[in-house]
């Protein structure tokens, strides 16, 4: 683009996550000038969503050699008082990324995502017909090239037109088995006005058609859910920036045991009208959730069992071992062995609390997936200012030696911008700055399946499934399951979900069992028996993320202390870090920031005589960090607006300007002590 | 001009309409293209009558919205996407695109370069939203400042051509300065959009949740059980 970036902002933010585009919301919202880039050409970094040829493309970048090269050019352009922390060329955080095609792939068809490279939307309708071989489109190549070492999309490919009936049951007849090979293509080639799925000449899914409605998926690279009471549902609200966002809510939540996928009862009606409970469970069932709903204020009932796990306390408690398994794994979503009983009762009690807010189950999803939601900060950001970059690298940040501080970027462009305060996400930092840091993976697969897990009266299901470790020492898996409805996949199929603490050395390795267990590869799908039929796989993806949450500040080698680093996606099921990290502090300081921010959103109107929450905003940065100075500058501007500073006596004073809603009482008054100390 | 007479019914006239069979419809109606080619302006022009020669890049506000009494059975609330600063790269996140049912794509007739980058946008624009049936938005091509002198000429039989060929709806000269052909242009895409409307009717899904104040104050009235 020719503009060229103005050189200086308030705050520059780097990496368009979840955490990055709070902070970017924030700030902006508050009257700071924010620049914000990603060096990816998409919002979201490891939070965003893709559409599947968005998605064919991506895994294509992360299989590519990948050998971390550092930027170099910038050493020039610094100056001798100053010093340059490289920042990392190309992303890291996902590995072992391995694609299967279980669909039946023509591979003479040349197919494309309408509309996704398209530049002549008049021609739309014939452009994915009778193309020339020129027209031979990348995404269809690629996944054929990608799934050549595995053996299943050979067999995938060659399985004759058998009727598999997907779920047009009068029309599974022997007309459909002899449509010819040619009929099929036709079928698959329907123009794009004309609704591909309902078809009725259609009897199964074929990977022309996922890739020709490729824009109706949206897969999330992280797969979370929302508390409805959750932190992240607040800030969405105070800050307005739900008003970009709408929400579906999570249908059922689903519980495996031996075998078999169930519906688990939670709320009161679900447990009275469950058919799969005796009578005596559900009264069991309901005293033990109406304990946990409160649970503090019984503390006899639990006492005794605060050493023990949760699962050893269900034990004690009446309750068969059905709903042990249920309350444990699908209720407090908790590890049977490491979970003592208060993070239990804990998890428990915010599950239930969560309930009947807006629906049945305590979890929301966004429709379009997760990846709206950084979108959303984002876009409130530019409302208020916030200057937008994708595709956007930074070589480096520019530390003066003197101060220790970072005073600029330099942009792959060369150009030097500087800022007062800078918020870089964990990937773009260098293996030199992270040599000390461990990181965790995450273990992910995403599916296309053409059925629910669990089959209901309606097909659009938003389901939430545990599924309980294999082995002791192995990991829960989470599954997520989405139906068309959340516009995150094409009509006829669902999207699912799985995420786990990685413990063997691939996603692929600690996934697939669950995989089998749950799907049948679309293959093998004719010698299955009709009624007993698990749901056909159409594609598969796995991938490990790096879960780069809960690193201390410390662990990053020379950092300078106005940058600030946020986290990439964690595997919890919640954002909770996601919000809370924005605070950027270790954790005893991060319900400061779940007051900060909301503040810095407050509606500016008729706060003219106080501090503006920008300045607020600082003033709680400097505050955690200890570097509060009562002749500060930035503290006289803060207190200029209100009073002439020289009238105070002390910080204590300057304390009691701040309005009281920031601050809880007890928080308040470390405040208080803290300044006190200062003044001293 | 009829677009403008049906457009200035003023807050009283909305207000009024109170005859049962009146249908109400509700439009996103994106406003995009290069820096400086007068987004803004045209939307302050169309909206409020207003134009000001000082540039301004727009803070706070999502929208514009303009409620326009389309005839004796419609009421059409418009709503004018404006694209904030971080447009000016480029970059759009999908939930300004979100639901759009009609765009303008702006250029600066004085300088041929914003021209450039009508296919950029107009392809953008394509890749991130659709009609529900899969089809484009209906999409009109502004060529604005034509009271300034041209940076280089297209012929009306061009710039016909070049619509044809990009799936541009149609294009108007426009002049926000001189309010020249804004309310045609707004008139012809609605008329664009309606048209739409009536073959694909948007299928309203009744469960998505909008998380609003209002939710949260509802919600804890009916807590205490």
């Amino acid at each position: 683009m020719a503009d060229k970036l103005p050189s200086e902002f308030d705050v520059v933010v780097i990496g368009t996550g979840l955490p990055e585009s709070i902070i970017a919301a924030a700030c902006s919202r508050s009257g700071q000038s924010v620049l914000h880039v990603d060096s990816r050409s998409y919002y979201g970094g490891n939070w965003a969503s893709f559409s599947f040829s968005g998605l064919l493309s991506w895994i294509k970048e992360y299989q590519e050699e990948n050998n971390g090269e550092e930027w170099t050019a910038w050493q020039e352009l610094i100056l001798e008082t100053e010093e340059g922390v490289a920042l990392r060329k190309k992303d890291q955080t996902i590995q072992h990324v391995e694609v299967i095609c279980y669909a039946s792939q023509d591979s003479d068809e040349h197919v494309e995502e309408v509309g996704a490279v398209q530049k002549n939307p008049g021609s739309v309708t014939s452009a994915s017909t009778n193309d020339p071989p020129d027209s031979m489109v990348t995404a269809c190549s690629d996944t054929s090239e990608l799934t050549t070492p595995l053996s299943e999309p050979e067999a995938a490919r060659e399985v004759p037109d058998v009727d598999v009936t997907l779920g047009n049951e009068n029309h599974g007849g022997d007309t459909d088995c002899s449509q010819s090979p040619l009929e099929q293509e036709k079928a698959g080639n329907l123009p794009v006005g004309e609704d591909v799925v309902d078809a009725p000449k259609k009897n199964r899914i074929t990977y022309s058609q996922i890739v020709k409605e490729g824009r109706r998926f949206n897969i999330d690279l992280t797969s979370k859910l929302l508390y409805s009471r959750g932190l992240l549902i607040d800030l969405l609200i105070k800050s307005n920036v739900s008003r970009y966002a709408e929400f579906k809510n999570v249908t059922r939540i689903l519980g495996y045991q031996e075998g078999n996928v169930l519906q688990v009862p939670c709320s009161r009606a679900d447990v009275f009208n469950s058919k799969k409970l005796t009578m005596v469970e559900k009264r069991m069932l309901m005293k033990f959730l109406t304990f946990c709903l409160d649970y503090e204020q019984q503390p006899d009932e639990y006492k005794a069992y605060e050493e023990c796990t949760f699962s050893e306390y269900l034990k004690t408690q009446k309750l068969t071992p059905n709903l042990q398994h249920f309350v444990l794994h699908s209720i407090a979503m908790t590890s049977e062995e490491s979970t003592s009983t208060l993070d239990g009762l804990r998890e428990t009690q915010n599950f239930l609390r969560c309930l009947g807010r807006y629906g049945n189950t305590p979890f929301l999803f966004p429709l379009y997936g997760q990846g709206e939601l950084p979108q959303c900060f984002c876009r409130m950001c530019a409302v208020f200012g916030g200057t937008y970059c994708l595709s956007h690298a930074v070589q480096c940040l520019v530390v003066d030696k003197e101060s220790g501080k970072c005073k600029a970027i330099i942009d792959h462009f060369g150009q030097r911008i500087s800022a007062k305060y800078f918020i870089v996400e964990d990937s773009y930092l260098t293996e030199k700055t992270c040599s000390n840091v461990t990181y965790r993976q995450i273990s992910r697969a995403v599916l296309i399946t053409d059925q629910s897990v669990l089959k209901a009266d309606s097909d659009q299901q938003i389901s939430i499934l545990t599924v309980p470790p294999v082995e002791p020492g192995s990991e829960a898996v989470r599954v997520v399951e989405l139906c068309s409805s959340t516009m995150t996949c094409m009509k006829g199929t669902y999207l699912v979900h799985l995420t786990c603490p990685s413990s063997k050395k691939t996603a692929r390795e600690d996934l697939e069992s669950v995989v089998q267990k749950l799907f049948t590869p679309y293959a093998e799908a004719e010698l299955e028996n009709e009624e007993l039929k698990k749901p056909n796989l159409l594609w598969a993806l796995y991938f490990n993320m790096r879960d780069s949450s809960d690193i201390s500040r410390e662990c990053y080698n020379d950092l300078p202390s106005n940058v600030y680093v946020c986290c990439g996606p964690d595997g919890f099921l919640g954002n909770k870090n996601a919000v809370k990290q924005t605070g950027m502090y270790s954790c005893s300081m991060s319900s400061f920031w779940n007051s900060a921010l909301p503040c810095a959103y407050k509606p500016t109107s008729g706060t003219t005589s106080s501090p503006k929450p920008s300045l607020i905003l600082i003033f709680l940065l400097k505050f955690s960090q200890n570097t509060l100075d009562p002749s500060d500058t930035l503290l006289r501007n803060v207190f200029s607006r209100v009073l002439d500073l020289n009238s105070l006596s002390s910080a204590t004073e300057m304390l009691w300007l701040f309005p009281p809603y920031l601050f809880s009482q007890g928080q308040h008054n470390s405040l208080h002590n803290r300044c006190l100390i200062k003044n001293c | 001009m009829a677009g403008g007479a049906s457009g200035e019914p003023g807050p009283g006239a909305a207000a009024g309409i109170v005859v049962p069979e009146t249908q109400e419809h509700l439009f996103k109606v994106l406003v995009i293209g290069e820096l400086g080619v007068g987004k803004t302006s045209i939307i302050k022009r169309y909206v409020h009558q207003l134009f000001s020669q000082h540039y301004r890049a727009t803070i706070g506000v999502d929208f514009a919205l303009k409620v326009l009494n389309w005839d004796s059975k419609t009421l059409v609330r418009l709503q004018l996407w404006d694209i904030a600063g971080q447009e000016r790269f480029g970059n759009m996140t999908r939930v300004y695109y979100k639901e759009a049912v009609g765009a303008f794509v702006v250029f600066d007739i004085s300088r041929e370069s914003t021209f450039e980058a009508v296919l950029k946008w107009k392809n953008d624009l394509d890749s991130k939203v659709q009609l529900a049936n899969g089809i484009p938005i209906p999409t009109v091509l502004l060529a604005n400042k034509c009271d300034q002198n041209k940076d280089n000429s297209h012929s009306p039989s061009q710039m016909d051509q070049f619509c044809k060929e990009n799936g541009f709806t149609g294009w108007f000269e426009t002049s926000a300065k001189d309010n020249i052909n804004i309310d045609e242009a707004v008139r012809f895409l609605v008329e664009n959009i309606l048209a739409n409307y009536k073959n694909f009717p948007n299928e309203d899904d009744v469960d998505k949740i909008k998380l609003d104040h209002t939710t949260l104050r509802a919600e804890s009235k009916s807590q205490c059980c």
